[in-house]
């Protein structure tokens, strides 16, 4: 209860100000206008898609993209909305409002996480949109795009932890945006090496975002996937946990 | 002042109030009422001690005065105390509790004021109070007579709509204030709660303080002694991080000397002539410094000033004896330093 009390108050304080309407407006447009390239650039090319065997579809072409570039920037945006989450209340010193109201860290923790979350959840909404628009002309492949929405909800989920936790171990909102952005490109990178080499069955595959995420993309919803994600997630809140219960240990 | 100068203030006033030698931390004095216990309590950061083995007690319908210069510990003992950074050595119990076994539940018992009110700037003062309430546990059914009645006793109902950033800084602290206040808590701990105040503003919160002393513990963190005279039942001075002098006011004052103002010009053998005087000093304005004897009566003692036609226009307890214990021990060294 009072986990959902924090959020709601987060989720509030979040949209009075305008810098979330500013994010949300700029990557609507952004995306939209990938979107409209996108569309546009698969109108000239139906035509050659019609004559081929197991064309790929506007899903394929279109959707999938969309969202999989959606995937990318919000390693810029979530960064951007979870930075005040800790570090601008430490800098503000209203996160003592929090430290004295008797509510478990990890519920302070968990409040902030899903208040960032659900925020970056109403962006994805918006974002899919464009490609579920697509139905008023054309078949989409509708269990394809849902399971690619689940993957990406599950992928911000775990870039938002990412970036609760970087918030909390600084008091500069700008680095703790720089650290959230560098921890999340990393893991989506970290198997560049490997794959350029061919190896993509390595363990080090086994820790990329993207080795989990673009099953998603393809349709293919696995528990394995959903738990790489789960537990990513939880090991980042766990480690915010234990700082902001550190914080009650330094004057 | 310089130094020189106020160590001089010192020696003088101690002359003439007979001061005991600085009393060192109390024992604890548990009664019935005692909703606070700080035993042995330390916190020590790396190699440096900010707070050392302070024992402190508070009771309801009692307001605790803790008075330090700068750097004295203050702050981080009522961080403490309100359950936002742990002690690195003792307990603090609130109405038995321990904060560091029980630690949601004794501080949903406390109201803290920090130094800096932590508040929600893009919010509305009635939101962000209605926010506050329900952190600290008061159902949604009660939230807006809780809301309202701080509101009141804050005296920011003409302001509840107005955004939190758009407040002048007397009005944050008020807020501030408010929030430490709404979930109605058993202790309120309040650090340098009239910063950024002006005089009338003072007033009030004096009377706030005074109000809230009468059904709860109040602990409030200041150096200005004036706010202490008005407020506190009892004082605490921290220097150094220690606790070096702990006595109830009204003890102090009581064992201190009068101030009186006369309209007319004596001499200090005319007071001398009293039975119950033993010293006196003359302060500006036709004022005097006088001290008892230490059973003298002082109806008595009034009674013969007023018999004598001296123009008696005040008589009250003189606090100066405070100010004088505070800079005694805000000059002295620390004890380490000392030895």
């Amino acid at each position: 209860m009072t986990t959902f009390l924090v959020a709601m108050h987060e989720l509030r304080r979040q949209w009075v100000q305008p810098f979330v309407w500013i994010l949300a407006a700029v990557l609507l447009a952004l995306m939209a206008w990938q979107f409209l390239l996108a569309v546009g650039a698969y109108l000239q090319i139906s035509p050659r898609l019609g004559a081929m065997p197991n064309a790929p579809g506007v899903t394929d072409l279109v959707a999938i993209p969309l969202l999989r570039s959606l995937a990318t920037v919000l390693l810029v945006v979530i960064p951007l909305l979870t930075m005040r989450s800790f570090a601008g209340e430490r800098r503000e010193h209203s996160l003592v409002l929090l430290l004295a109201a008797g509510i478990g860290d990890a519920r302070i923790v968990l409040g902030k996480f899903l208040a960032s979350w659900a925020t970056v959840l109403v962006m994805t909404v918006l974002v899919s949109s464009l490609p579920f628009s697509l139905r008023m002309g054309t078949a989409i492949d509708t269990g394809q795009l849902f399971a690619a929405l689940f993957g990406l909800a599950l992928y911000a989920a775990a870039v938002t932890a990412i970036g609760i936790a970087s918030s909390a171990f600084t008091v500069q909102p700008a680095l703790a945006a720089a650290l959230a952005f560098v921890v999340s490109a990393f893991l989506g990178i970290i198997d560049l090496g490997a794959r350029l080499e061919g190896v993509d069955r390595s363990a080090i595959n086994y820790l990329a975002l993207t080795t989990h995420f673009d099953p998603f993309l393809r349709g293919i919803v696995s528990s394995i996937d959903v738990i790489y994600f789960a537990l990513l997630t939880g090991v980042a809140l766990f480690v915010a946990t234990l700082r902001v219960a550190a914080l009650r240990r330094i004057a | 002042m310089g130094v020189v100068t106020r160590e001089r203030h010192v020696k003088r006033y101690r002359a003439i109030a007979c001061f005991p030698e600085t009393e060192h931390a109390t024992s604890l004095h548990m009664s019935p009422s005692t909703l606070l216990v700080a035993s042995h309590v330390g916190y020590q950061l790396r190699e440096r001690r900010l707070v050392d083995d302070i024992d402190l007690t508070v009771s309801r319908g009692e307001v605790l005065g803790l008075l330090g210069v700068n750097g004295a510990g203050k702050t981080t003992t009522l961080r403490m105390i309100a359950g936002v950074l742990t002690p690195t050595s003792g307990t603090i119990r609130i109405d038995g509790a321990d904060l560091s076994q029980q630690p949601q539940m004794a501080r949903r018992r406390i109201g803290y004021l920090p130094e800096r009110p932590p508040l929600h700037d893009e919010l509305s003062v009635a939101e962000y109070l209605a926010f506050c309430a329900r952190l600290r546990g008061i159902r949604r059914d009660t939230v807006e007579t809780a809301v309202v009645d701080a509101l009141e006793s804050c005296d920011l109902t003409e302001h509840r709509r107005r955004l939190i950033g758009s407040l002048s800084q007397g009005f944050r602290q008020r807020v501030g204030i408010a929030q430490a206040v709404v979930h109605q808590p058993d202790l309120v701990v309040l650090d340098e709660p009239a910063a950024g105040l002006d005089p009338v503003q003072a007033l009030a919160l004096r009377e706030l303080i005074n109000e809230l002393g009468k059904t709860r513990a109040v602990i409030l963190s200041t150096h200005l002694l004036n706010d202490v005279t008005a407020c506190c039942d009892r004082i605490a001075i921290l220097h150094h991080g220690r606790l070096r002098y702990a006595s109830r006011l009204d003890a102090l004052a009581s064992r201190d000397v009068q101030r009186i103002a006369v309209g007319r010009d004596l001499a200090m053998v005319d007071w001398l002539a009293l039975p119950e005087v033993v010293a006196a000093e003359p302060a500006p304005g036709r004022h005097w410094r006088v001290q008892l004897s230490p059973n003298a009566d002082l109806a008595a003692f009034a009674s013969a000033i007023v018999t004598r036609g001296w123009g008696m226009s005040e008589l009250r307890p003189d606090h100066t004896a405070l100010e004088a214990i505070f800079l005694d021990i805000a000059l002295s060294p620390a004890r380490d330093e000392a030895a």
